[in-house]
């Protein structure tokens, strides 16, 4: 990967960008940062802020006509935008000492010359002074400020350019006239500030607005003599001293680093949930500490990190957008053990959702890069194969000893297949059995038992992923193209985006467009709790609604659409914590009972408690059961298929016996949920035991008569503690696993 | 360690002893005391360690 491919998914991101008020000013004074200060009553912060930036605080805060006032977002709610000028004047009131600040700098090679002592030579002397260039300023007037003596207020102006001169040292020559450029063939450098309508040697037509130059590379230009605003004159000064370091450092005047590129921000963060807040009247004499603080304080500090606050997985590291792309890359380059890799938790800790997507005003989808950092993990080999083993496993279990394909019986090809995913009959059986059995009825469809490759997809393996897609084209071409009837909106959302060929409906839609079927009312009134893979489909969600209808369930909107309910991603390995958060916080979205239409949803809240039934619970009168599904999924997707085998009429199918499978687990309630939750399967546990109980190492503790085995597996090495019952009956009281590998000793 | 001082191999009946095994993860290795039979060499691993220590420097190793 490429640092620009990885750049391009948050190239437009605006997180941490200056705010539209910053970009209209002529200083781009960082203004959320100085209301930030006179917030907190931190004035002399709040004047050094504004000091760097406006070089003559007392005169802007005077003179300017403040154009971050058409950018303040406060007019989006209606209100006034902050009163600026009124809070730099408070602050400039509330600081005892306004000068310049000392930079103890040591003194730097070049003589510069600036001519004109009005408001642009002064700014550029200034700045160039501050960098310890030797500066000499020719004026023709006996005094400083030209234009501006004329204000009336230009006695306030006078201490201004007093105080902040303070600590430079500048040679002013008053009532020198300086007529042609020659005179100064001493100086390195120059710059022309002589004001409107002064003199421009002949040099203000080749004047560049980007660097100040002139045609001759010696002589810059600025102010008024370059048709420039007041504003706009001390703004260059500034920028212009920059421009004259960088020529007199490398003979040529070019933009350099820390420039101020964007000029043009079109973007704006929305405040759907701002107050509005009327501006704070100032009494006369201007705002006092109090009022200042307060009016600092309608400052809505515009910056978009609305990815940043609704995910619990960005929350939780911290790092904005563009940090996280940057990484992504860096990680590709990572090679271990000489180097690190930065993201690695971050990137297991996606459920890939979408909802950041969503939620962003440029649409970034933080699951796709997070996801491209897997598959280049993935493909380097250096990758944390324990984080999704289980989810790999079950996926190749779902594609071999579990899956199968029928167009029906004595049907060659078939209109229509049911493709229930592999959890839905994992989960409850009868969820397949009952949808079939109704399909086949109606619409002769055919039976696909399998995976759409989602373990793959998140796990970052592309090779899997793209075994199973060939696999999966294959059964379809077999069956004559069939449109494909999808119970899950993952396998939806798969097919869409990697199977784009095949045409898909949902099982939903078709339950909902039949009026003879009546669901039962399994709640009186329930949350419907949309997966988020459904969020952009609307028939699929709209199908389930109508079917909740029917079956006289109220049913109340979540406040947030297409939140994950903590399985997306296959995260809980990577990330417990995170998926208890994010399994918890979407269990009390609603007090109400939820429905559901993804098996993965039912289970996760069923495992936090949360009462909530599968729609295909009312639509086939099924019993709503509270409890998780513990234990061994697999027998379950096994006897799905042997029964839709005899349904179908095939010969019976006999599943692969394993010599353990004559043991029998006993658990207990508390137990078993315990070693659900570390996703260990009964079927390992059986062949620990059984490889133990034949010869195989053992251990025993003769205090409490329980064994301990082992069972060493490509990526995990699993342990069962149990208690001999005897006729092949095992109580287990643990079970647990670590992904090191140890040599024997 | 007092518990596991009651755990025995069961194959080779003798008490386990603390001995340093080679341990390998994510590409590196190192080596850490634990219960071993003395006869056979199985190692044994507890849920204290495997849930604890051990997971720790895994997710440690896993970051790297």
């Amino acid at each position: 990967m490429k640092l620009e491919e990885a750049l391009a998914f948050t190239e437009r991101c605006f997180n941490g960008e200056p705010a539209s008020c910053t970009y209209a000013c002529p200083f781009h004074l960082d203004i959320r940062a100085f209301l930030e200060k006179c917030e907190k009553g931190r004035w002399k912060q709040a004047f050094k802020t504004l000091r760097n930036a406006v070089v003559f605080p007392t005169v802007v805060a005077e003179l300017c006509d403040m154009p971050c006032a058409g950018s303040c977002q406060r007019a989006q709610i209606g209100d006034e935008p902050i009163d600026l000028l009124a809070l730099e004047r408070a602050v400039l009131r509330l600081t005892s000492d306004r000068r310049g600040e000392n930079y103890a700098l040591p003194p730097k090679d070049g003589k510069i010359a600036v001519v004109g002592a009005g408001i642009a030579g002064l700014s550029c002397a200034l700045n160039l002074a501050m960098k310890k260039f030797e500066v000499t300023v020719f004026e023709s007037a006996d005094a400083w400020g030209g234009s501006l003596r004329a204000h009336p207020k230009f006695a306030e102006f006078d201490e201004d350019f007093r105080l902040q001169f303070t600590h430079e040292k500048v040679d002013f020559r008053y009532g020198t006239t300086v007529t042609t450029l020659d005179e100064l063939a001493d100086y390195d450098a120059i710059y022309v500030a002589t004001g409107d309508g002064g003199v421009d040697f002949g040099l203000s037509d080749s004047w560049d607005a980007e660097l100040f130059t002139t045609v001759n590379p010696r002589v810059f230009m600025g102010g008024g003599v370059a048709a420039q605003g007041l504003m706009a004159a001390i703004a260059t000064g500034r920028d212009a001293a920059r421009m004259l370091e960088v020529y007199l450092q490398t003979g040529k005047a070019a933009a350099t680093y820390g420039g101020y590129d964007k000029r043009n921000c079109s973007r704006y963060v929305q405040h759907p949930n701002a107050v509005s807040e009327p501006r704070v009247a100032a009494p006369e004499g201007g705002y006092g500490d109090a009022e200042a603080r307060r009016e600092a304080a309608r400052c809505l500090k515009c910056d978009c990190d609305a990815c940043l606050t609704s995910c619990e997985m960005l929350a939780k590291f911290r790092k904005n957008p563009q940090k996280i792309a940057t990484q992504v890359y860096t990680d590709t380059a990572a090679a271990p053990p000489y180097s690190a890799h930065t993201l690695t938790r971050e990137a297991y800790s996606c459920s890939d959702c979408g909802y950041c997507k969503s939620i962003c005003p440029e649409g970034i989808d933080m699951g796709a890069l997070l996801r491209s950092s897997r598959v280049a993990r993935a493909k380097s080999g250096d990758v944390p194969a324990a984080l999704h083993d289980f989810w790999l496993r079950e996926m190749a279990f779902n594609t071999s000893e579990a899956s199968y394909f029928s167009a029906g019986i004595g049907q060659e090809t078939c209109q229509t297949v049911f493709f229930p995913g592999c959890q839905l009959g994992a989960m409850q059986p009868e969820h397949v059995l009952q949808s079939y059995g109704y399909l086949w009825k109606n619409l002769k469809s055919g039976i696909f038992l399998g995976c759409c490759g989602a373990p793959a997809y998140w796990a970052g393996r592309e090779d899997l992923l793209g075994e199973n897609l060939t696999a999966i084209r294959a059964a379809w071409q077999t069956m004559g193209q069939p449109r494909f009837i999808l119970a899950c909106a993952t396998c939806a959302r798969m097919f869409a985006e990697l199977l784009p060929e095949i045409e898909t409906v949902s099982l939903y839609e078709i339950l909902a467009d039949d009026e003879s079927l009546q669901p039962q009312r399994v709640f009186d009134a329930a949350a419907m709790f949309d997966p988020c893979a459904a969020r952009d489909r609307d028939d699929m969600r709209e199908a389930v609604r109508k079917l909740a209808e029917r079956a006289q369930i109220a049913v109340e909107e979540m406040p947030e659409k297409g939140r994950c309910c903590g399985y997306g991603g296959h995260i809980r390995v990577a990330n417990p914590e995170l998926y208890e958060t994010e399994t918890l916080n979407r269990a009390e979205m609603s007090e109400l009972p939820y429905i559901v239409y993804c098996a993965n949803c039912r289970d996760v809240f069923a495992s936090r408690g949360k009462s909530a039934a599968h729609i295909l619970d009312a639509v086939f009168g099924l019993e709503v059961t509270d409890t998780p599904c513990i234990g061994d999924k697999r027998q379950n997707s096994v006897k799905v298929k042997s029964e839709i085998m005899s349904m179908l009429e095939e010969l019976p199918f006999e599943p692969q016996v394993q010599p353990w499978d004559e043991i029998t687990l006993e658990i207990d309630p508390e137990t078993a949920e315990r070693i659900d939750r570390k996703l260990i399967g009964a079927d390992d546990m059986r062949e620990a035991i059984f490889s133990a109980e034949h010869g195989g190492a053992r251990f025993y503790d003769a205090e409490s008569g329980l064994y301990q085995c082992s069972l060493v597996k490509a990526v995990l090495t699993y342990w069962v503690r149990y208690n001999p019952l005897g006729d092949n009956r095992f109580e287990v009281v643990d079970a647990f696993y670590h992904r090191m590998k140890f040599a024997k000793g | 360690m007092t518990a596991l001082a009651q755990w025995k191999c069961a194959r080779c009946d003798v008490p386990l002893e603390l001995k340093k095994t080679e341990f390998e993860y994510m590409e590196r290795s190192f080596s850490h005391a634990v219960p071993t039979c003395p006869k056979c060499g199985d190692v044994f691993i507890p849920p204290e360690l495997a849930e604890g220590k051990m997971a720790e420097v895994e997710e440690q190793l896993e970051d790297k």
